[in-house]
This record gives C-alpha cells, sequence and structure tokens, in this order.
C-alpha cells in the first residue's frame, strides 16, 4: 500500500506544526536562566570567516559560501555532542558543572568507542 | 585496544592548564574562545565554563574540521571540498544530516527571498 507523495507531504507539515506549536507552549513556561540558555543554544555560531580560513588553510584553495555553512553546523553539533556526553559524564561521577578536563576526555573516550569522533589516524585491522 | 599515541591536545594529564604551561595543540592562537563558551553554556555547562575545558573544545572542533576536510578532500571532486562530499559523510549520522540539510534548505529560501525583495524594490 503505497502513500502519494502529496499526502506524505501534507503529513510531514502537520507534524512540523505540532512540533512548531509544542515548543511555543514549552518555551513560554521556562525560567529566566532557562531562556537565558536557550537564546544561547540557539544563536552561539562559529564565526563563518574563521572557519573558512580554516577549511582553506587545509585545502589550499578556496570554498563555498555552503561549505562553510555545512562544516559551521555539524561542528556545532559536534560540540552538542560532546558536551552532552561530558554532562553524562560529571553527573555519573557525582560531580556538578562547570565541565573539567577529565570530563571532556572522558566523554571523548566514549564517544570515540561508539564511533561517533571521526579518527583516521589509528587504523583497525580486523583481519590479519 | 589501548591507543599508543594520546590523543592530540591531551598530552598531559594535569587538569590545570596553566598559563605559560602549554596543554594543548602548541601556542595556536585561540579562534572560538568566545563562541564556544556560548555555546558550552547553551548545551548545560555553566554559564561560565572553565578555560581549560573550552581550550580542549576547541582543539576538538579543529581535529574534527580538520578530519572532515581531508575526507572530503579524497572523494568526489579530488583537492576539492564540495558540500555533496560533506553531505556523504555525514549521511549515517543522522542528526548531523538532518541538520546540514535543514540549513542549506533556509539557505536557498533566504537567497530566494531576498532575491524577490531586491526585485520588488528595484527590479522593472
Amino acid at each position: 500500500m503505497k502513500v502519494e507523495p502529496e499526502k506524505k507531504k501534507e503529513k510531514r507539515q502537520k507534524v512540523d506544526e505540532d512540533e512548531i506549536q509544542k515548543m511555543q507552549v514549552l518555551v513560554s513556561s521556562f525560567s529566566e536562566e532557562q531562556l537565558n540558555r536557550y537564546e544561547m543554544y540557539r544563536r552561539s555560531a562559529f564565526p563563518k570567516a574563521a572557519i573558512k580560513r580554516l577549511i582553506q588553510s587545509i585545502t589550499g584553495s578556496s570554498v563555498s559560501q555552503n561549505v562553510v555553512i555545512a562544516m559551521s553546523g555539524i561542528s556545532k553539533v559536534f560540540v552538542g555532542e560532546v558536551v552532552e556526553e561530558a554532562l553524562d559524564v560529571c553527573e555519573k561521577w557525582g560531580e556538578t558543572p562547570p565541565l573539567q578536563p577529565k570530563h571532556m576526555r572522558e566523554a571523548v573516550r566514549r564517544l570515540k568507542s561508539r564511533d561517533q569522533i571521526p579518527n583516521t589516524k589509528h587504523k583497525t585491522i580486523l583481519f590479519h | 585496544m589501548a591507543e599508543e599515541e594520546d590523543d592530540a591536545g591531551f598530552e598531559d594529564d594535569v587538569d590545570d592548564g596553566g598559563n605559560g604551561a602549554d596543554g594543548g595543540h602548541g601556542k595556536r592562537k585561540r579562534l572560538f574562545s568566545k563562541e564556544l563558551r556560548c555555546m558550552m553554556y547553551g548545551f548545560g555547562d555553566d554559564q561560565n565554563p572553565y578555560t581549560e575545558s573550552v581550550d580542549i573544545l576547541e582543539d576538538l572542533v579543529i581535529e574534527f574540521i580538520t578530519e572532515m576536510t581531508h575526507k572530503a578532500m579524497s572523494i568526489g571532486r579530488q583537492g576539492r571540498v564540495q558540500v555533496e562530499d560533506i553531505v556523504f559523510l555525514i549521511r549515517k549520522d543522522p542528526r548531523k544530516f538532518a541538520r546540514v540539510k535543514d540549513l542549506l534548505t533556509m539557505n536557498e529560501e533566504l537567497k530566494r527571498a531576498r532575491k524577490a525583495f531586491d526585485e520588488a524594490n528595484y527590479g522593472s
């Protein structure tokens, strides 16, 4: 039984609208501290010029604006993954923020063991 | 299972970063301290993250971008980094994949909106 593309698109739009509404209800109930944090969560971003310079220093040639946008975006997601993991570690060890280097290092160790951190330096040899 | 070399940036296990002591990648100038602090707070850290932790994160981000760039250069058009390459590399990571798609879509919409605005004001 195939769902027509048009119906699928409508359904997706309805789900998006629901999401937006739910978010509005949530945000409207935030304390001031939560609002501050949420604003930082949304607005913080890597400076495009610095990212562009970094990529170009590696490639030796220029890159498009879209590449900078994409790389900045996934880098922020990456930061989120590390910080969330570190907060987890911090809590498990019965400690509190601010996050310490030992939390960050342990977070990286865990993410690496789940292959969530790219690393081409260390080659895994499966069979020899 | 133990890695032979420590990760770059974690050369010493001493927690105090120290001002003179080289605790990271070398005396590279910090590129994103301000932005990273805001990001860490946004993602759940204290409003004032420890500088040593920010530095570690910066090294991680630079390593991440460096890895991605090298990988992108080795696929598709060699020696070049194109969006399609990044999208391909990230295809198995649902969060990053969705994020890139969203960002690129939003950018297209913004460009279209700006263009329509300009034409409305200055076009025929």
